[in-house]
């Protein structure tokens, strides 16, 4: 099967499924998916093909999310008009923890990414008059459309939102695959591949690490701003390092570098635990052991390329 | 690589997900949702609210069918205190058009944003045990909480510290999280008014252990009271290691360290004395609540801070269902105006404008030889 | 309380959780040191340590005097331990160890997962109590406060960050350690059997966590099979401070951190004690990009 009729059946099929399955907790968890794949989608920028490694990229969802329940509840501003400042104020959050992790590298980079995403997650609930605290922003406004039979109000179901996250995620999806066969991309996996020697011929190490930096945040602050409206309400523990860890592994398992991986790995990662739910307490351990025989089996992940440096 | 495996793959993982839910019902039934951390760190306490809502249920089965024809069942969800899982479990409960009504959520930081959408839904959202006060706050008409709030709780404490104690010097800890914020925060406020000094209000984060800093900070301040707003795992750790520094001074908490565990963690000798206060009295020095009382504990083992608030909740929800007498969300909240004088665990029941009970004791305990004695009750 | 008095309780509170980081640092770092893996698991290891050392102790205090099943335990804790990261590393990262280096860390979390659902299923959710045999003996010095325990794990830190610093430079199991981490393949080459000596790395590391996990239960009193991971990362952190891969690094990386967890609780404000300690990592690292006793720079994600 090519890939084009692959990406167009996978499409579709997630477009048609609400028809036939309106479970509203199923469509919710995919829902969760399909915004964990954007962020899986933004990582990937920055880990599969930039090759930094990213071990704080929670707080750029969570400066996404903020952002937008700030705007809507203080100033009444429409889900609409707020994605743009979302993905803005997460993309400078990336930016500007890029600039300062521009001197360290690899594993050092993991610790100091960690630690901002540690920073922003405690100051979100230390900053009681601003961010609510740990009590979060309440009473967000849901997105509203205007159609020619009024005023569509997406409210709590399920449905409107499966829809947004799954048009988001396309959207993204293509534009990554465009951005791939792109001379931006080509330089940053040249940085992946071997600095010195990109830097050597002509490339801009730094603005292009920073780029990749920022572009991966701003898609966070994208899944951010969904993940608010939707939710209603943001919580300074909706944005912990496991999370940071767990985009990561969905990158990884679904294959470093590849958009259609990225996805594969954010469906497996987050529908796995509800797909065990049955297990009941042996759900994580069985979900624990699966990552381990994953890593065993595929060590590439599923779509990832083996003429990869294995570094 | 082999593609076409992954989209077999691919296609094979959606048919699961149908299948997970396909299935309907085949009889009539009628549901109650109830929903509590039951995997996780804080599963105990979801097991003894659960254990709750069954005997609450059994107990109403016996008395009949609550909508003839139907059969009256509980559909149990787990949260795992997670606000974003509580959201999901919410959004479930609410499109089962067999569910009626909702006894649920423990932390006050997974019942907010999950009572937005009961109350979209026009779904009866009867509260156990999140004490936060904003919750009933929001102006939801369809909002009962069974239990009193924090800011009863967190005055009462102030009050009792001040008269009882004498206290004059307070210094507030909280775990920050929503429930241990807003007690503190309520405590402070009263303190304030009633003219005590306060110290100082520190958050400490939940899971760590270490707390002998921040204790040996507040040596040379000797305060006269510490009051701790959060859960027993740190509240433990605190008092014991509070003994070890070598700190003076009485130790105070709420509800979230009314545990025998708590007693057992922080070694008897270091919790004797040690004040702790519950959004309700004492369940075992009411008649009232004599026989539910019994029939949990030979059912179910020593009863939980948290069982006899689900209990009457589920209790709740049952009387509103069968005075509605139909299966219809909307006449079972209507049926909520017609509450009066319900005879619950803790005396006759009744709800304010808010939602909130009536019934406003606040018990407070102490540590003595080794376990918790009722010292008074607070109402208001 | 004068102002000195309180600096040095702290200081002394600091070194406390100091010692317990630095054990467990010393796990991460030996590992790194010789294969350049970040084996995330490690803090669940020392987890596993603390439970298994409860075990033991309850079982054997009723026994033989405390000396003794302290001992006991600590013993046992360090060779169950010892077996499970020799395990760890035998049956989930060997198999890997020609993959790209990231792929380890996604073992490391399914192991994580695995090991503290274990635990949790084994032992129940809820913190289990610590008996800490251990009698309570405190000594005023200048008006500071120091108890036998505190004393005890400085010691037995102490004592184990000697004895490891003197294997790694005084034997010949560690200079093969030490070839090993500047050449893996011309080790094999030269006929050191290297993945032997990689299993005992993996066990000699998860031994010193299991210390630590004793330590860590008889202190603070309370174990929880989160403990892991909130801890480990702390641990993880220490390493990186003190420049991953070099062992006197990760004791000084881990004082450092206890240190400044103290200093923070104690002179700004508990509830920020986390973000000034991250915030002096970060800025450590931006003037020294190696931590501070690191010289390696592995420029792999």
């Amino acid at each position: 099967m090519s890939a084009a009729r692959a990406w167009s059946l996978g499409a579709a099929g997630a477009l048609l499924l609400p028809l036939l399955h309106q479970d509203p907790y199923h469509l919710d968890v995919l829902t969760t998916v399909w915004l964990y794949s954007l962020l899986a989608l933004g990582l990937n920028i920055i880990v599969g093909w930039a090759g930094l490694l990213h071990l704080g990229y929670a707080a750029f969802f969570a400066i996404g999310a903020y952002t937008y329940a700030l705007l809507s509840v203080k100033l009444g501003c429409p889900f609409w008009l707020g994605i743009a400042p979302a993905m803005a104020a997460a993309a400078l959050g990336a930016a500007l923890v890029g600039t300062t992790a521009l001197r360290v590298r690899g594993d050092y980079l993991a610790i100091v990414t960690l630690g901002f995403g540690e920073i922003v997650r405690i100051s979100v609930t230390n900053l009681g008059p601003w961010t609510g605290g740990p009590n979060g922003v309440l009473g967000i406004g849901h997105p509203r459309l205007w159609t020619p039979h009024g005023v569509f109000d997406f409210g709590v179901a399920s449905l409107p939102y499966y829809y947004l996250a799954l048009a988001a995620l396309l959207l993204v999806a293509g534009v990554c695959w465009r951005l791939e066969r792109s001379r931006v991309a080509r330089a940053w996996m040249a940085v992946r591949e071997d600095e010195m020697v990109a830097a050597c011929v002509g490339i801009p190490v730094p603005q292009m690490k920073l780029l990749a930096q920022a572009c991966g945040g701003a898609l966070a602050g994208l899944a951010g701003a969904i993940f608010a409206a939707k939710q209603g309400t943001v919580t300074p523990d909706s944005f912990d390092f496991v999370l940071s860890v767990m985009v990561l592994a969905m990158v990884v398992l679904g294959g470093r570098g590849s958009i259609r991986g990225a996805i594969v790995g954010a469906l497996l990662l987050g529908a796995l635990p509800e797909l065990l739910r049955g297990a009941n307490q042996y759900r994580m351990l069985i979900f624990g052991l699966c990552m381990v025989l994953m890593m065993r089996w595929r060590p590439q992940g599923f779509f990832g390329t083996r003429h990869g440096r294995t570094a | 690589m082999p593609r076409k495996k992954i989209s077999d793959c691919h296609r094979l993982f959606f048919l699961l997900l149908l299948l997970v839910g396909g299935c309907g019902p085949s009889e009539p039934v009628v549901k109650i949702g109830f929903v509590a951390p039951l995997t996780g760190d804080q599963a105990p306490q979801g097991e003894d609210m659960l254990h709750g809502a069954q005997l609450a249920m059994e107990h109403a089965q016996a008395e009949g069918a609550a909508v003839p024809g139907y059969r009256l069942e509980l559909l149990a969800l787990d949260d795992q205190r997670n606000p974003t899982q509580a959201v999901a479990a919410a959004k479930r409960l609410v499109a089962d058009r067999d569910v009626v009504a909702v006894v649920g959520h423990l932390n006050s930081s997974c019942t907010m944003p999950a009572s937005a959408i009961y109350h979209e839904a026009g779904l009866l959202h009867v509260n156990p045990v999140s004490s936060n006060p904003q919750l009933s706050r929001q102006g939801f008409k369809n909002f009962f909480r069974a239990c009193a709030t924090d800011d009863l709780q967190g005055p009462a404490a102030a009050v009792f510290a001040q008269q009882a104690l004498r206290a004059q010097r307070v210094f507030l800890l909280d775990d920050m999280t929503t429930y241990g914020r807003g007690l503190a925060d309520e405590f402070e406020k009263k303190w304030r008014a009633l003219g005590g000094d306060v110290l100082g209000h520190e958050g400490v984060t939940q899971g760590d252990k270490d707390f002998a800093p921040l204790l040996t900070k507040l040596k040379p301040l000797s305060p006269d009271l510490i009051f701790f707003a959060g859960m027993f795992p740190e509240g433990a750790l605190l008092i014991k290691q509070k003994a070890e520094v070598g700190l003076p001074g009485f130790f105070m908490g709420g509800d979230g360290l009314f545990d025998p565990a708590l007693i057992n963690l922080a070694t008897p000798q270091a919790a004797e004395r040690v004040y702790v206060t519950n959004i309700g009295t004492d369940i075992r020095q009411l008649p009232s609540a004599q026989a539910f009382v019994q029939a949990y504990e030979a059912r179910f083992g020593p009863i939980g801070a948290y069982s006899a608030y689900a209990y009457e909740a589920t209790r709740i929800a049952v009387w509103a269902l069968r005075t509605a007498g139909v299966k219809d969300r909307a006449a079972v909240l209507a049926a909520m105006q017609q509450f009066k004088d319900f005879p619950g665990l803790f005396g006759l029941q009744n709800f304010d404008a808010r939602g909130d009970s009536l019934i406003r004791d606040i018990g407070i305990f102490t540590v003595k030889d080794g376990a918790f004695q009722f010292v008074t009750a607070s109402s208001h | 309380m004068t102002g000195t008095q309180l600096f040095l309780q702290q200081l002394a509170n600091g070194l406390t959780l100091g010692a317990i980081y630095a054990l467990i640092a010393l796990g991460y770092t030996m590992i790194y040191g010789v294969i350049q893996l970040i084996n995330f698991a490690h803090g669940e290891v020392f987890m596993v340590g603390s439970y298994l050392a409860l075990t033991l102790m309850l079982a054997l205090t009723a026994l033989v005097p405390w000396p003794v099943a302290l001992l006991g335990a600590l013993l046992g804790a360090m060779l169950g331990c010892s077996v499970l990261g020799w395990g760890i590393e035998r049956w989930a990262y060997r198999p890997i160890r020609q993959a790209p280096r990231l792929n380890a860390l996604i073992t490391a979390i399914g192991l994580s997962f695995v090991l503290q659902n274990a635990i949790m299923l084994l032992y129940g959710p809820t913190d289990r109590q610590f008996p800490n045999p251990v009698p309570l003996v405190r000594w005023e010095i200048g008006g500071v406060t120091v108890t036998l325990m505190q004393v005890l794990v400085w010691g037995v830190a102490a004592a184990l960050m000697c004895g490891l610093q003197w294997l790694v430079m005084g034997t010949k199991l560690g200079m093969a350690m030490r070839a090993t981490a500047q050449d893996l393949k011309i080790c094999r080459l030269l006929g050191i059997p290297v993945h032997r000596l990689i299993g005992v790395t993996f066990a000699l590391g998860s031994a010193l966590a299991a210390v630590g996990g004793t330590l860590f239960g008889m202190t603070y009193g309370t174990i929880n099979f989160h403990d892991g991971y909130v801890v480990g990362l702390k641990a993880f952190t220490a390493a990186v401070l003190g420049g991953i891969g070099n062992i006197p690094g990760a004791m000084v990386g881990g004082v450092l951190l206890g240190l400044l967890e103290g200093f923070g609780a104690g002179y700004l404000s508990s509830q920020w004690k986390n973000v000034f300690a991250f915030v002096v990592l970060v800025l450590l690292l931006l003037g020294k990009p190696t931590g501070l006793l690191g010289e390696r720079v592995a420029d792999r994600a």
